[in-house]
C-alpha cells in the first residue's frame, strides 16, 4: 500500500514538473522548485505520518521531471520515469541517506534505465522488422 | 582550465546558493526540501536561464545532513567543490533529469571524504 502511494506521488509530481517546465514553458528550474517546494509544505500537513516520505519522493520525481523533451517526448515516457522513480525510491531508502544529490542520482538512475529500456524496445522491434523483410517467401523455397 | 570571468562567477553562485541552502535548512529549520525549493524558485525568477540551473543544482548539496556538512564552512567548501564539478561537466548528459543531482552527489561525497582527511 505505501509503496503504490510512494509511486502515485512520484507521477504526480514528475507528470506535474514535465507539464510545467514543456507546456507551460516555464524552464526546468521553475517547474521543479516550485513542484519541490509546495510538496515540502502540503505532504507533511496532510499526511501527518507519511508527509516527510511523500515530500522527498515528490522533490526525487520532480528532478526526473526536469528531463528534455528530446529524452522523453511524450507523458508516457515521464509516467514510466516517475515509476521507477516510485519503485528505486523504496528499494534504496537507506542508502547514502543524509547525502545531498541523492534524490537527483535516483532520478537520473530511472532516466537512463527508461531511456535504455525504450531503445532497446525500438531496436528489437526494427531487427525484427528487417528479419521478416529479409526472409526467403515464395514458391521456390 | 583557466578561470575566466564566467566560471568566477559559476563558483561564487555554487558558493553562495550551497551555504543559503543550508542556512534555510539546518539554521532556520526549514528542512531540506523546502530550503532547496525556496533556492530553485528565488533563482529561477531572479537569475537568468542557465545560471539558475547551476544555483539550483548547487542547493541539492546544501540538503546534506549535518553528518555530511557538519558547519557553514564546510557547507562553503562543498559549494566551491560543486562548482568545479559543474564547470567540468557542463556538456555530459545534457537534458537527463536528475544530471544536477548526481553531480551534487558526487560534490556532496568528495566534500566528505576532504572532511574526513582534515579530521
Amino acid at each position: 500500500m505505501n509503496t503504490l502511494l510512494i509511486i502515485c506521488t512520484a507521477i504526480v509530481a514528475g507528470v506535474a514538473t514535465y507539464i510545467i517546465a514543456n507546456n507551460f514553458n516555464k524552464g526546468a528550474v521553475l517547474a521543479s522548485a516550485s513542484v519541490t517546494l509546495v510538496s515540502g509544505i502540503i505532504f507533511p500537513y496532510f499526511f501527518p505520518t507519511m508527509g516527510t516520505t511523500l515530500m522527498v519522493v515528490a522533490a526525487c520525481a520532480s528532478y526526473g521531471g526536469m528531463v528534455s523533451r528530446k529524452n522523453a517526448p511524450s507523458l508516457i515516457d515521464m509516467i514510466m520515469i516517475s515509476s521507477i522513480i516510485g519503485l528505486l525510491f523504496t528499494l534504496t531508502a537507506t542508502s547514502y541517506a543524509g547525502v545531498g544529490g541523492r534524490l537527483g542520482t535516483i532520478a537520473a538512475i530511472s532516466c537512463f534505465t527508461w531511456i535504455g529500456v525504450r531503445n532497446s524496445a525500438t531496436a528489437a522491434t526494427r531487427a525484427r522488422k528487417s528479419d521478416a523483410y529479409s526472409k526467403p517467401v515464395g514458391v521456390w523455397q | 582550465m583557466t578561470l575566466d570571468k564566467s566560471k568566477i562567477r559559476i563558483l561564487f553562485l555554487a558558493i553562495g546558493s550551497t551555504s543559503l541552502t543550508w542556512m534555510l535548512n539546518h539554521h532556520f529549520g526549514l528542512g531540506p526540501i523546502v530550503a532547496s525549493g525556496l533556492v530553485g524558485v528565488i533563482a529561477a525568477l531572479f537569475i537568468p536561464g542557465a545560471l539558475a540551473g547551476i544555483a539550483y543544482t548547487s542547493s541539492f548539496v546544501g540538503m546534506s545532513s549535518l553528518a555530511v556538512l557538519p558547519s557553514l564552512i564546510i557547507a562553503l567548501l562543498g559549494g566551491l567543490i560543486v562548482g568545479i564539478v559543474i564547470i567540468a561537466t557542463t556538456e555530459v548528459y545534457a537534458g537527463i533529469g536528475g544530471k544536477g543531482g548526481t553531480t551534487a552527489a558526487a560534490a556532496a561525497l568528495v566534500t566528505k571524504a576532504i572532511t574526513g582527511l582534515i579530521g
